[in-house]
């Protein structure tokens, strides 16, 4: 595994070279929020354009380009990346995730969007959906995460406006909801 | 004092459910029917003389719909292509010359980014180099190259700026202060004590880097931008295309963070120029690099001198302030106004005396920045007030407390001080942060490696005076209400504080109110979104529009009931008879009965005030905005690494309106402080920047942030006046840190930021006479 997941030579994607069509597009279906999208795409372009720019999924939002401030996190089988740095071609085969598949089919708020409200974890709420998306992820990785732990896991996500005290409440606030939600699906 | 109301105030923000599902909608998300790409082609050379443009291999790249450069503006004939808020001084495209690595020289707009971006590559352009300065000395020297040569164009500007400018050398603009005797003040002192202070240029960094959607269509030209102040680029849009102000139209969408950098018009010229030329929409979406090369903080250098009597009183000022403003004006030669009477600080001092001075260079212009000046002041009077304390042998507390503003001194633009509580906003922090003065010579905490140690810090800042805001209000007739505001919401909640002020206002609940977008064919005038005035300023003009509809309303429905208007008054809602607890008529049962069809009222808050030109003196602020902090650090020996312990922060509020909203920004305020106390400086060689991606040039994380903050977000409802914190507690900072990081090592800086390598280097400087004495008396370290 490398940062942006699985390393190239074990990535499905790549086994069967494609050939591109006069416009440079090659054919690629990705997997975002449970539903599958074929689209054309260009070689270079990442998955960020993809999702903003074919998909329409503007919840995914670019802020420095190079993987360092967080804004474009999406879920990759579970995992955070930044999608800016990951080639759309490269994207097929997994299970891929925008803050736009958090919520419920009934338009309910995931326990973690309820936190981020509760708090009002955010600001210009630019960084907002990364945020989320690394959080749900820490929620997995780390169920019982410390305070520094959490930010350890965090400080990938920047928030310039600086709403880091409530973006830790509210992280420890969702980390609550989840463990109460199992607790009482366990008791039930 | 903290006030806690019986009543539960609304704490959030409206728009929550949009901003935690990525749906609320910005610049960038913007897309218009045949909408085309933009790039552009900037300056590789930081002065040079534009000596051919070849663009013809762009033009005829498929897909390419328009390339255009400075010079294709000027030929038009038809535009003035030139802006800035105070001078015209900057083109909209590089025309003769270029003046910074970064200016733009040519756009290009096309189907896609993909094919902007390759025609970029396909212009060529011949530099013929010019020498070029970078820092002020260079800029003043004798012989140095003139940036803008002849008088200043002057245009319409905001009522408080003072011009005070020849055109014949690289200053920009020279501001003056001069308040009672300066000479006699020095005089009177029995120490005079004379530093240099210096801070770096900083980047904004609004993640949401500067994007506009611009079309030109039946003589209209409409932009969606990212804009802090959309009547000066409707204003300016106007000017370039040589039109009336009714043809040009600005909506703003919800920011990606602003800071001040997006204040006045930045690339709004070039999107609407393109899309002229393209006869289509066009979206033009800075780079984060492209961002860095956009606006920045003012570098400034302070040399202060301050005169103080045997009993600590402070008597004389004099303060010389250089500010780099870079290439083009933007509002450095406002700003240089608020920066230089902003070191006169938080004291009663009799005698002041500033010159501050913007200075032209050939790097990436300098403009508004969170602070506006006075952090730049704050870190050198703030700094220097710990450094007397140490010489006189004073404990800076007490210092402080002895020579602070109260009610009736006179600040240093000349009015009288009111509604003073730096004192008590210090002592909170001083309380908080277990503030244990003992002496200069008393050692630090230590634990290992590692000293520890406080700091403190007061201080005090203007809101733009004069200064006009107008807003609207309809309530319709199913009782709900529109407030038309051209406030611009960036984070800050303002869409939040006027839905609340409003609201109560007129006994609705705030999920009643509707606040709209900025979008000047629509909602009235606003004067700007910044210096920490639209709570205060725009609350005010809502108040007033309020009122309006309240007093109609009142009226409507005293003819309805057939009673007198004394007689009435409104509940949640509805209106009643005094006397009798229940709904008489819904406001909107008033509406639809009298067949008004809604209720409209207007609002206008004007503050007056201004300083003489040559003095600096008259109403410098119609209130003024006080913070004061407290740091405790904790250092590393080893590394120079400075760590934060606690932080408290204190801010003059007046009257909170949204108590979340009022932490977030206090809180704010903490994380943009720390990247400036610790690490954040553009770093530029010979005009190039070398540091311009988030890679580079580090800004606060979550890990960065002081382990525990407190807040004291102070209120005094009695003096019934909003006093907006945007700002305040910033300044504060940087020197809180300085001050507590000397207190741990015995190393000053004075020149930000307080990286580990200067930490290191200054305990070497330290430790170099001991090693020394060591080595001489023949004892091994």
């Amino acid at each position: 595994m490398t940062a942006l997941g699985p390393a190239l030579s074990e990535n499905p994607a790549m086994a069967t070279p494609r050939a591109a069509d006069d416009d440079g597009r090659v054919s690629v279906t990705l997997r975002v929020n449970g539903a599958e999208h074929r689209v054309r795409v260009r070689p270079h372009h990442t998955l960020l354009e993809v999702l903003r720019d074919d998909l329409k999924l503007i919840g995914t939002r670019e802020g420095c380009g190079i993987g360092m401030c967080g804004a474009c996190t999406v879920l990759s089988d579970g995992a955070p990346v930044s999608s800016c740095l990951l080639l759309a071609v490269l994207a097929e085969n997994r299970e891929l995730t925008t803050v736009e598949g958090l919520e419920g089919p009934d338009g309910g708020l995931d326990a973690v969007q309820e936190a981020f409200v509760e708090h009002t974890a955010f600001q210009c709420s630019y960084c907002t959906p990364g945020f989320l998306l690394a959080t749900k992820a820490l929620l997995t990785d780390i169920p019982d995460a410390s305070p520094e732990e959490v930010k350890d896991y965090l400080a990938g996500n920047l928030c310039r406006c600086g709403s880091y005290v409530k973006i830790l409440d509210a992280v420890l606030d969702a980390q609550q909801r989840v463990q109460s939600g199992r607790t009482g699906a366990e008791s039930q | 004092m903290t006030v806690v109301e019986s009543r539960p105030r609304f704490s959030g923000m409206i728009d929550a459910r949009e901003r935690v599902t990525g749906r609320v909608g910005y610049t960038i998300d913007i897309e218009l029917p045949g909408m085309l790409h933009a790039k552009l082609l900037r300056s590789i050379s930081p002065h040079a003389r534009i000596a051919r443009i070849d663009t013809s291999r762009a033009r005829s790249l498929p897909g390419v719909v328009a390339v255009i450069t400075g010079a294709d503006l000027v030929n038009q004939g038809d535009l003035f292509p030139w802006y800035g808020p105070v001078f015209r001084d900057q083109p909209v495209l590089a025309v003769d010359k270029v003046r910074f690595v970064g200016e733009p020289v040519a756009a290009v707009a096309a189907v896609d980014l993909d094919t902007a971006r390759e025609a970029v590559s396909l212009i060529d352009v011949e530099y013929d180099e010019l020498p070029a300065v970078f820092d002020v000395d260079a800029a003043l020297a004798d012989g140095a190259p003139i940036l803008h040569e002849g008088p200043p164009r002057l245009g319409q500007t905001f009522a408080d700026v003072i011009v005070n400018a020849s055109g014949d050398s690289n200053i920009c603009n020279h501001f003056k202060l001069r308040k009672g005797n300066i000479e006699q003040g020095f005089a009177e002192a029995d120490h005079v004590f004379e530093d240099v202070f210096t801070s770096p240029a900083v980047q904004h960094v609004p993640l949401e880097t500067h994007a506009c959607v611009a079309q030109v269509k039946a003589g209209q030209v409409t932009v969606w931008a990212g804009a802090q102040i959309p009547f000066i680029v409707r204003t300016q849009l106007a000017e370039i295309f040589k039109i009336p102000a009714t043809r040009v139209r600005v909506v703003v969408p919800t920011l990606g963070g602003g800071y001040g950098g997006k204040c006045y018009p930045k690339i709004e010229p070039i999107a609407a120029v393109l899309a002229a030329a393209a006869r289509r929409p066009v979206k033009l979406h800075l780079t984060r690099e492209e961002e860095f090369v956009t606006i920045t903080k003012h570098a400034m250098r302070i040399r202060m001198r301050t005169g103080v009597r045997d009993d600590g009183k402070i008597v004389a000022r004099q303060s010389i302030c250089h500010f780099n403003t870079g290439a083009y004006a933007d509002i450095g030669p406002r700003l240089i106004k608020n920066g230089g009477y902003g070191t006169g600080g938080p004291h009663a001092i009799p005698n002041v005396w500033v010159d501050s001075y913007a200075v032209y260079t050939n790097i990436v212009p300098a403009g508004a920045f969170r602070g506006y000046g006075i952090s730049q002041a704050a870190w050198a009077y703030e700094t220097q007030m710990d450094m007397i304390a140490e010489r006189l042998g004073l404990d800076p507390y007490a210092f402080r407390q002895q020579n602070l503003l109260r009610d009736g001194d006179t600040v240093m633009t000349g009015e009288p001080m009111e509604d003073s509580h730096f004192g008590e906003l210090l002592e909170t922090a001083a309380d908080k942060i277990g503030w244990d003065f003992n002496g200069w010579d008393v050692p630090p905490e230590r634990h290992g490696n590692k000293v520890r140690a406080k700091g403190l810090s007061c201080i005090i800042k203007g809101t733009v005076t004069p200064s006009t805001s107008t807003a609207g209000a309809r309530l319709n007739d199913d009782g709900s209400l529109d407030v038309l505001t051209s406030s611009v919401e960036m984070g800050q909640g303002v869409k939040t504080a006027l839905a609340i002020l409003a609201a109560e206002r007129l006994s609705l609940p705030v999920g009643m109110v509707s606040v709209s977008e900025p979008d000047t064919s629509v909602t009235p005038y606003d004067q700007q979104t910044s210096s920490s005035r639209s709570s205060f300023s725009m609350g005010n003009a809502v108040g007033i529009a309020v009122d309006e509809v309240r007093r109609q309303l009142l009226e409507q429905a005293a003819d309805l009931l057939e009673v007198a208007v004394d007689d009435l008054e409104l509940v949640d809602g509805a209106v009643q008879v005094v006397g009798i607890p229940k709904p008489a008529l819904t406001y909107g049962e008033v509406i639809r009965r009298s067949r008004t069809g809604n209720l409209l009222g207007n609002g206008t808050f004007a503050t007056k005030g201004g300083l003489d030109p040559d003095t600096g003196q008259g109403i410098g602020s119609v209130h003024w905005h006080q913070a004061a902090a407290a740091a405790e650090v904790e250092v590393d020996l080893e590394t120079g690494r400075v760590d934060l312990l606690n932080y408290h922060a204190g801010v003059y509020a007046g009257r909170i309106i949204n108590p979340v909203q009022a932490e977030l920004q206090t809180e704010g305020n903490v994380a943009f402080g720390v990247g400036q106390a610790l690490f954040e400086e553009m770093i530029f060689d010979h005009g190039q920047l070398q540091n311009g991606n988030l890679g580079d040039y580090m800004i606060a994380s979550i890990k960065d942030m002081p382990k525990q903050i407190d807040l004291n977000v102070l209120e005094h409802p009695e003096a019934n006046e909003i006093h907006g914190i945007g700002e305040t507690s910033l300044p504060p900072v940087m020197p809180a840190i300085g001050n507590a990081v000397y207190r741990a090592t015995g190393v000053r800086i004075t020149d930000l930021p307080i990286t580990p390598e200067k930490v290191l280097r200054g305990l070497r400087e330290r430790e170099a006479p001991e090693a020394r004495s060591a080595a001489a008396d023949g004892s091994a370290r």
